[in-house]
């Protein structure tokens, strides 16, 4: 799975760079993106909610979190 | 035009010129095509290929893949980046760090700010030829260990380390430890193979590799955790913030493109000659060779002379129109080098140290007219020194 590394960044970058990822996936491919920036929790589910991919997966322990963004069909 | 005194410039690991064809390949990125990569119009496609391009030679010099390569402004950001960028983005699993003893002063001074309050910073002590041993090197892993940095080819003394067996040895030890291995001095010089070396980050800088001293790349492994030092963009998937220096990196990529297919010619040109050096110095009595005979950075000739300081040495061999450094080509200071401190020299001699620095286009006549010069002027010292001879 394509893995975008967004350790150390702060928002907005980890979207960004998230974005970037997922405008290069195929329709339906997952992508996982690393980040450690708390505000990751609300932000992730926002942009998906409002770009239409569907967010699979968002864990967190004490290295930061691990979310999993399938891109939309669209 | 600058005139120079007809001698030996033998000073190329402090500044070294830029090969002509980096060159004429930076030039137009100064000039016409001077787009921003990340821009969306005509001008920036030319600027973004360009870096992808160096990307991959710079890739392609250290058998990495070239997502890893990140561009910095050169060896010492990079050093930087490795020890701060793993220790910040590691900081919930352990903080403590390994080092050489024999380390480059940036590596030193980044590990010791990096544990100015916990301490946790262990120096491997090396033997009198400045060699790791592995097992020393395992033994100073622990459980918390986050990093450890390995210098490929020292820069003051010369020798060059057994990167695979330090890794395997690492590896053996503590397997949540990330490895750097720093080969600001080796690069473009000594065959460098991260997939083989199995090491996470590697540092270079364009000197080694005659292309910009102001550009270099630090690599990274996939799934190696790194925070960026200098953060507000996108620039470098978010690990290297600010605008690129195109024609710095374009330098770097066409440097590293050379340097991978004239590596052989150049170490062997330059290790001949170094050799060569090595003979005449070693004629004047009470001259000792620092580092290793077997196994140097190709062309990197360090000597103690007896009874001679070595920045006054150095200074009357300029009057002779011969350029070197004392000790270090990185800092002339008062203080005893901890790196000849560390192969177990002591003064006088840890204060009488010369470096001499070959490149490709030194020349045999070169090295003869700095080995007389050398002879010359160290019995001249001598004679003048009110200590017994």
């Amino acid at each position: 799975m394509r893995t975008v590394d967004a350790l150390g960044t702060w928002c907005p970058v980890p979207i960004h760079l998230l974005a970037a990822a997922i405008a290069e996936a195929a329709p339906g491919e997952p992508v996982a993106l690393l980040a450690d920036d708390p505000l990751i929790e609300v932000d992730l589910p926002a942009w998906c909610h409002d770009t239409g991919h569907e967010l699979v997966a968002l864990t967190g322990d004490a290295g930061g979190y691990r979310g999993i963004v399938r891109r939309g069909l669209a | 035009m600058v005139e120079h005194t007809p001698g030996a410039y033998l000073d190329h690991g402090a500044a070294t010129a830029i090969d002509p064809r980096v060159r004429d390949a930076m030039a137009p990125y100064l000039d016409e095509r001077f787009g921003n990569p990340e821009g969306l119009h005509d001008r920036s496609r030319d600027p973004a290929g360009a870096i992808d391009a160096a990307r991959r030679d710079v890739a392609a010099l250290i058998g990495a893949d070239a997502d890893g390569v990140i561009f910095t402004s050169g060896d010492t950001e990079s050093r930087n980046l490795a020890v701060k960028g793993v220790a910040a983005a590691n900081a919930h699993s352990g903080g403590h760090l390994v080092i050489s003893a024999v380390e480059h002063p940036a590596t030193v001074a980044a590990s010791r700010t990096v544990t100015r309050v916990t301490g946790a910073l262990t120096t491997v002590a090396v033997d009198a030829e400045g060699r790791i041993d592995p097992r020393a090197l395992a033994a100073a892993v622990r459980d918390d260990t986050v990093l450890v940095s390995i210098a490929h080819g020292q820069p003051e003394i010369g020798t060059v380390q057994d990167v695979g067996a330090l890794v395997a040895a690492v590896r053996g030890a503590g397997p949540r430890a990330a490895v750097h291995v720093d080969a600001g001095a080796t690069a473009g010089l000594v065959a460098i193979d991260v997939g083989a070396w199995g090491c996470d980050l590697l540092t270079l800088g364009g000197g080694s590799l005659l292309g910009p001293r102001w550009a270099g790349a630090l690599w990274v492994r996939e799934g190696t955790r790194l925070h960026p030092l200098i953060e507000g963009g996108l620039q470098e998937r978010g690990k290297r913030g600010g605008a690129h220096d195109v024609p710095g990196i374009v330098g770097l990529g066409e440097a590293a493109r050379l340097a991978a297919a004239e590596m052989e010619a150049r170490a062997t040109h330059m290790a001949a000659l170094g050799e060569r050096l090595i003979d005449r110095l070693l004629r004047v009595p009470d001259v000792r060779l620092n580092g290793p005979r077997r196994g140097r950075v190709p062309g990197h000739v360090q000597v103690s002379a007896g009874g001679v300081e070595g920045e006054t040495l150095t200074l009357a061999l300029a009057t002779r129109g011969v350029a070197a450094s004392p000790g270090s080509a990185c800092s002339a200071a008062g203080k005893a080098s901890p790196v000849l401190e560390a192969i177990g020299l002591e003064a006088p001699w840890t204060h009488s140290a010369v470096l001499f620095t070959l490149a490709p286009s030194t020349t045999a006549a070169e090295v003869d007219r700095a080995a007389k010069a050398f002879a010359e002027a160290v019995a001249e010292l001598r004679a003048m020194s009110p200590l017994p001879g």
